[in-house]
Order: structure tokens, then C-alpha cells, then sequence
């Protein structure tokens, strides 16, 4: 007889071994709060929409002299409001596409299934990132350049620069930015290397099998 | 105010309960580890119930639900204490002086089968529940004959485990 036989047979015998719960017990149970992976990753993309929203939009309000800067690199009004409207279509666009993933996200699907959907509402929260950081670093670029060049104190100073310094001062620029931008895109990766541990483990374990 | 939906539902599940207590059993180590499960188990039935139509049995529809929560959607909670290493250490001892009893053999293949990982248990649990391989495939979203490919690896597994 099969390991598993023996096990079947005990299994299927021991139907009262187990404390039963009563109606009562259930009727708590349904107004406890559920702690899915789910609802922690639905807080999560909310938090971050949240945090770059905030991040490129209290500057504009609270601070003068971002609103200066943002003026001399943006000369032309037109250029500057085509830019905010296109960079809110596109924060849009990711709340759309992220209600949408997080619609079809269902404990009745099948097991790989679920895991699949769980894993798209990820993939869209990871390109929202991405697109956020690829924004942050050419702002941070281009920003800085026209911060020289328009500043008259650091311009004096610049216009003395041969244009080897000026090419490496600009690549050092870039450099230390797209440091910054790795670092914060390292911290993300490892929170949700962490918390999506187990499902990646188990979604290559199924996926293993189709191939 | 309970609705009637929610008394429904409530009958439903305190008959068929034994389930959720089995997958609970499965891929929990202890008391504490068995009700947080238990409860989200509980709590994600809730939420899909709405949907349930009633196509297919209740139980069918508790097993897909129960496996989708225990395998991907359960976040251990801090509670939860590990307690594979004991029962790593506990089976090295008892597996030296081997007793055929069945008691003893029953309690070294439960925890041969908690030293599987999510996606065999699952496996495991289809199959003492007398689940065919067209009800596991759909059930874990694989094809019919990786289920049964992934079964014999799984007996194999196991009985490599009982005998090391």
C-alpha cells in the first residue's frame, strides 16, 4: 500500500478530530479584517500614487522659488502646461490600469491564475516607478543645467570652465543622480522582493511544471 | 445585524468546515498558526461568496477559495511561529528506532508532508480528499498531465523523506 493510501484512509476517518467552531465563532470571524497580500499591495500602490503626486506637486505650490526656476527652464507657457497635463493624463492612466488589475483579482480563479493577476497589479505599480525615477533623473539633469546657466553667480564661474570641465561636471551630475535613482530603486526592489517572496516562489514552482 | 445573506453563508460554512480545518492542518504547525489561517480562510470565503452561483458544490468552491488563500493570499502573521525545525528534529529522532505502529507511521508521514512546499501540499491535499486529476488540474490552474507528473514526483519526494 502507497505512503499516501495510508494517509488517505486516516484523512477521510478523522472528520471529528478538529475543534469545531460554532455559528457563533463565524459571525465574529466575517468582521475581522482580512490581512492578503492583496490589501497590503492595494495600500501600497495607493501610497505610492500618494507619494510622487505630493512629491511633484506641493514643490510647485510652496516654494517660490521652484516656481522661478521652473519658469526660466519653461519660457514658453504652452510647453509648460502640455507638460503638466501630459504627466497627469499619465498618472491617470496608471490609476485606471491599476483598478482595472486589481478588479480581476479573485480567490475563485484558479491557483495560478490568481497568482497571475496578483503579479500584473506588481508589474504595473513597478512601471509606475520606473516611469516616476526615468522623470526624476531627466528633471534632475536638465534641471540642474538650466540652474547653472541661468544662475549669474555659478554661470561667471562656468563660462571659465574649458569644455572638458563642463563635460565632466555634467557627467558627474548625471552620475551622483542616476546613484540616487538606483538607491531608491534598490530599496523598492527589496521591500517587494520581501513581501513577494513566497508567491514568486510558488507562481516559478507552477510555472515550472508547464514548460 | 446579521443579513440573510450572512446567515446563509454562516450555515453553509459551519457544516462544511472541515475543510478549511484540513487546509489549515496541512500548512499550519500550530494552534495559533491554524486559527489565523482558519480565519482568513474565513474572511476571504466571505468576500467571494457574493459570486458563488451555485454551479458547483459548495465544498468544490471552498477548496479552490481555501488553497487560493493558504498558498497566495495568507500573509503569515506575526504570531505565526515556525516550528519546522522542531518537527525536522523530532522526525530524525523517531525515524532511528522505527516503529511499524500505524500511529507512528501516520504521525511521520503528516510531517513528511509539512516539509513539502505550498504548490505539493496542495497536490497532497486534492489527493486525500479523493480529488481526480481533471479537479486538480483546474483547480491549480496546470494541465492534466503535469498534475499527474507532479503527483508521482511528490509520492517519490515523500517517500524519500519516510526513507532516508
Amino acid at each position: 500500500m502507497d505512503e499516501l493510501d495510508i494517509l488517505k484512509k486516516d484523512w477521510q476517518s478523522s472528520q471529528k478530530v478538529f475543534q469545531q467552531k460554532s455559528s457563533k465563532d463565524f459571525y465574529i470571524m466575517l468582521h475581522k479584517k482580512s490581512s492578503s497580500i492583496v490589501k497590503t499591495l492595494l495600500y501600497i500602490s495607493i501610497a505610492e500614487l500618494v507619494f510622487w503626486i505630493c512629491l511633484n506637486t506641493i514643490p510647485l505650490f510652496s516654494s517660490d522659488s521652484y516656481k522661478e526656476q521652473l519658469n526660466m527652464v519653461y519660457k514658453n507657457d504652452f510647453v509648460f502646461y502640455a507638460i503638466t497635463v501630459i504627466s497627469y493624463a499619465i498618472i491617470l492612466l496608471f490609476v485606471y490600469l491599476l483598478y482595472q488589475t486589481y478588479k480581476t483579482i479573485s480567490a475563485t480563479d484558479n491557483v495560478k491564475k490568481l497568482m497571475e493577476n496578483i503579479l500584473k497589479t506588481r508589474k504595473i505599480i513597478k512601471y509606475y516607478v520606473i516611469y516616476n525615477l526615468a522623470v526624476g533623473f531627466i528633471a534632475m539633469v536638465v534641471g540642474s543645467y538650466y540652474g547653472i546657466v541661468n544662475n549669474p553667480e555659478i554661470a561667471t564661474d562656468f563660462n571659465n570652465f574649458n569644455q572638458a570641465q563642463v563635460i565632466i561636471t555634467f557627467c558627474l551630475i548625471a552620475v551622483f543622480t542616476l546613484l540616487f535613482v538606483g538607491l531608491i530603486w534598490l530599496f523598492y526592489r527589496i521591500i517587494y522582493g520581501i513581501l513577494l517572496r513566497r508567491l514568486n516562489k510558488n507562481y516559478k514552482e507552477l510555472a515550472k511544471l508547464e514548460v | 445585524m446579521n443579513t440573510e445573506l450572512e446567515h446563509s453563508f454562516v450555515g453553509l460554512l459551519e457544516e462544511n468546515q472541515n475543510i478549511v480545518h484540513k487546509i489549515c492542518r496541512l500548512y499550519t504547525n500550530n494552534q495559533d498558526a491554524h486559527n489565523d489561517l482558519f480565519q482568513e480562510i474565513t474572511i476571504q470565503l466571505w468576500k467571494a461568496f457574493p459570486n458563488f452561483r451555485g454551479d458547483s458544490k459548495f465544498s468544490t468552491w471552498m477548496y479552490r477559495v481555501g488553497l487560493n488563500t493558504a498558498i497566495t493570499l495568507y500573509r503569515k502573521s506575526k504570531r505565526t511561529i515556525h516550528t519546522q525545525e522542531f518537527d525536522n528534529l523530532q522526525h530524525k529522532i523517531k525515524a532511528e528506532p522505527y516503529d511499524d505502529t500505524e500511529e507512528q507511521q501516520l504521525k511521520l508521514m503528516y510531517d513528511a508532508v509539512h516539509q513539502l512546499n505550498d504548490i505539493e501540499k496542495a497536490l497532497v491535499f486534492l489527493y486525500l480528499e479523493d480529488k481526480n486529476y481533471a479537479e486538480i488540474s483546474e483547480t491549480l490552474g496546470i494541465s492534466e498531465v503535469n498534475a499527474r507528473v507532479k503527483m508521482n514526483r511528490v509520492k517519490t519526494k515523500l517517500k524519500t523523506i519516510l526513507n532516508p
